[in-house]
């Protein structure tokens, strides 16, 4: 077939309406659900200053608590202990577990006349010589246990410092908490411990 | 045809598959040592305290502690899979590279495959109806059904476009003889009852020369071009299907072949072990696994906990009976542990080692250390430790070894009445 030439003033039909797709009432809505999904997950979510976090031990007897301590002696938690201990994993380098320090102390403080919470401290991922100075800096008065193989570290599950851990006195571990703890919220965890029965 | 093709996409398909299937080591069936699961296990086991890196490949001292574990917990003869579930039980399930084919976490396995095969699916579908679409809109205007200008021009250059194709795949031997023929008869005729062109132009086939068949059935070049309606062999009832057959036979194999990999690839994938020939991943040299091996000693050493870097040494001397370094260090390593029981038969056989090492490799400082120690502490010969210090000096170790050694240095030296050398600190 040969070419045909054509007119360039050809006028051109009108093209056919495209039928409605409603495109943007459809992303308008989708965005909506989205962001009223997320407002509503983030808004029945703890809030993010409370450190509080899940472990698979929380509701589970507690590992063993005992070792070689700082200065040399040997501490063994019992079990089930009895009362309330709070095990606090630091490392002297790390400025989290520095602002935690004096609420740790005076956490121990408030208990230590009742006798119904005791701390433990294990040192996590730092010398054993630069963690007694900086506990005995700090006032504790607690035992804190070397765990220079990291086996203590290991049993609870420790990933970074400062972690601490609430043991009920029958054993069971209640509460697990990432960076810096206050006393209140120390305080707080172990009378939702009691009102839960432990 | 382009069917001619095929067997050439087929044997690429099973060459590949076949290699897939020897790389991944399906039929290396020999049962893993404890060492090779354990490496397999920590090659999963997420790094505690550095989140991105497996156990296996960091040196955390919570990676250490880790693979220390696993390797207990599997010389207990404990499964991978008991050993995993002991670690998630502390760390939460995260701690396993892998992540478990359950719960939400299965849609990390799922949803890939999932999105594969519906994009195929759309692809098969979007080609099907392509295929479909233009062959039912060239129908509706050889029936005259639409009357748009601008659609009736652009089936024009469609039509004409097709017959360019059908040229040139005939010129390049895609298209048989018949099938050329009775391709460019329909599209022809189709074009004729589309009626003349108006309102733009319609290229003939860009291709030359076409062809046109004769009375004979035979096809001749059409050195004009032309694609006039003068061909004179009558439409067949049935259309022949061009290029969808060559190209089902395309889908249908790499369908195939991806089908094959698909499969193969979780199910060789999931048994290979480090050391092991593997696709996907990367596997360790035998001098990589050596130097691996007696780093995990050293760091096990190092932790104090002597009976277990004995036995990675022991280990490693099992595959490498010559390597001077497990010897010297087993050697050392039963001597300390010989002398803390009074064992007179593994301080026995420390020597032979340390002996057999310094023979083997008489630069290594670390060896004349040892032997020269060995000399001085339990021998109480002065004359012979310093010989073998001499050696050890003069094999430029570093400075820290130095200093560590000084005390057993300076005794040495001063028992056999000899000048401390230079660089030893005095006391």
């Amino acid at each position: 077939m040969t070419d045909v030439a054509v007119p360039e003033a050809a006028p051109a039909p009108a093209a056919p309406t495209p039928p409605k797709r409603h495109t943007t009432r459809w992303v308008g809505l989708t965005v909506l659900v989205v962001t009223a999904g997320l407002i509503a997950v983030l808004a029945t979510r703890q809030p993010a200053t409370v450190s509080e976090v899940q472990s698979p031990l929380v509701g589970q007897p507690s590992p063993a608590v005992g070792g070689v301590t700082v200065n040399g002696s040997t501490f063994v938690l019992p079990r089930p202990p009895g009362k309330f201990v709070v095990v606090n994993f630091f490392a002297s380098w790390c400025p989290p577990c520095q602002t935690e320090g004096p609420e740790l102390v005076r956490f121990a403080f408030q208990h230590q006349q009742s006798g119904d919470a005791q701390m433990v401290s294990v040192v996590f991922e730092d010398t054993t010589s630069a963690a007694r100075s900086y506990q005995a800096q700090l006032g504790a008065t607690w035992p804190t246990l070397a765990d220079t193989r990291g086996d203590l570290a290991l049993s609870f599950g420790v990933r970074a410092p400062p972690s601490t851990f609430l043991i009920a006195p029958d054993g069971r571990v209640v509460a697990y908490l990432v960076s810096s703890v206050k006393a209140a919220d120390l305080n707080r965890l172990i009378a939702r411990a009691e009102a839960d029965g432990a | 045809m382009r069917s001619r093709h095929f067997p050439l996409w087929t044997a690429l398909g099973v060459v590949l598959v076949v290699a897939l299937l020897v790389g991944s080591g399906v039929w290396s069936s020999s049962p893993p040592t404890n060492a090779q699961r354990a490496a397999a296990i920590e090659a999963v086991i997420r790094c505690p305290s550095c989140e991105d890196l497996s156990v296996a490949v960091s040196s955390a001292p919570t990676a250490v502690t880790v693979r220390a574990t696993v390797r207990h917990l599997v010389d207990q003869g404990q499964s991978d899979q008991q050993v995993k579930d002991y670690l998630a039980a502390r760390y939460g399930s995260t701690i396993v590279l892998d992540p478990a084919i359950s719960g939400w976490s299965a849609l990390v396995w799922v949803l890939p495959v999932v999105g594969g095969l519906v994009g195929a699916a759309v692809l098969v579908w979007v080609l099907v109806r392509r295929r479909r679409r233009g062959a039912g809109d060239l129908d509706a205007d050889v029936r005259g059904v639409t009357v748009d200008p601008v659609v009736l021009e652009e089936r024009r250059r469609f039509l004409a476009q097709s017959l360019a194709d059908a040229d040139a795949e005939y010129l390049a031997g895609d298209l048989s003889d018949a099938d050329y023929l009775v391709l460019r008869q329909r599209d022809l005729a189709r074009l004729d009852a589309l009626g003349p062109a108006t309102t733009t132009m319609v290229s003939g086939p860009a291709v030359a020369p076409t062809a046109v068949a004769t009375a004979t059935g035979t096809l001749t070049p059409d050195p004009t071009g032309s694609t006039g309606a003068s061909a004179t062999v009558s439409e067949p009832s049935t259309t022949p299907r061009r290029r969808g057959r060559n190209k089902w036979f395309l889908i249908g194999s790499i369908g195939c072949f991806v089908a094959a990999l698909a499969v193969a690839v979780p199910l060789f994938s999931s048994s290979r072990l480090p050391g092991q020939t593997a696709t996907g991943s990367v596997s360790l040299s035998p001098s990589q696994q050596l130097a691996r091996s007696l780093d995990q000693a050293a760091a096990v050493e190092n932790q104090g906990q002597l009976g277990q870097a004995a036995q990675l040494y022991q280990t490693v001397l099992t595959t490498h009976p010559d390597n001077e370094v497990a010897l010297a260090q087993l050697g050392w390593l039963e001597y300390r542990i010989g002398r803390q029981g009074s064992s007179a038969s593994l301080i026995g056989d420390a020597r032979v080692k340390l002996s057999r090492a310094a023979t083997l490799d008489p630069g290594d400082y670390a060896v004349h250390l040892y032997l020269g120690t060995v000399l001085m502490q339990l021998d109480g010969d002065a004359s012979g430790a310093v010989d073998q210090f001499t050696r050890f000096l003069a094999s430029e170790p570093p400075a820290t070894v130095v200093a560590q050694a000084a005390p057993v240095l300076r005794q040495a030296y001063t028992a056999a009445g000899r000048p401390l050398p230079i660089g030893i600190p005095t006391a």
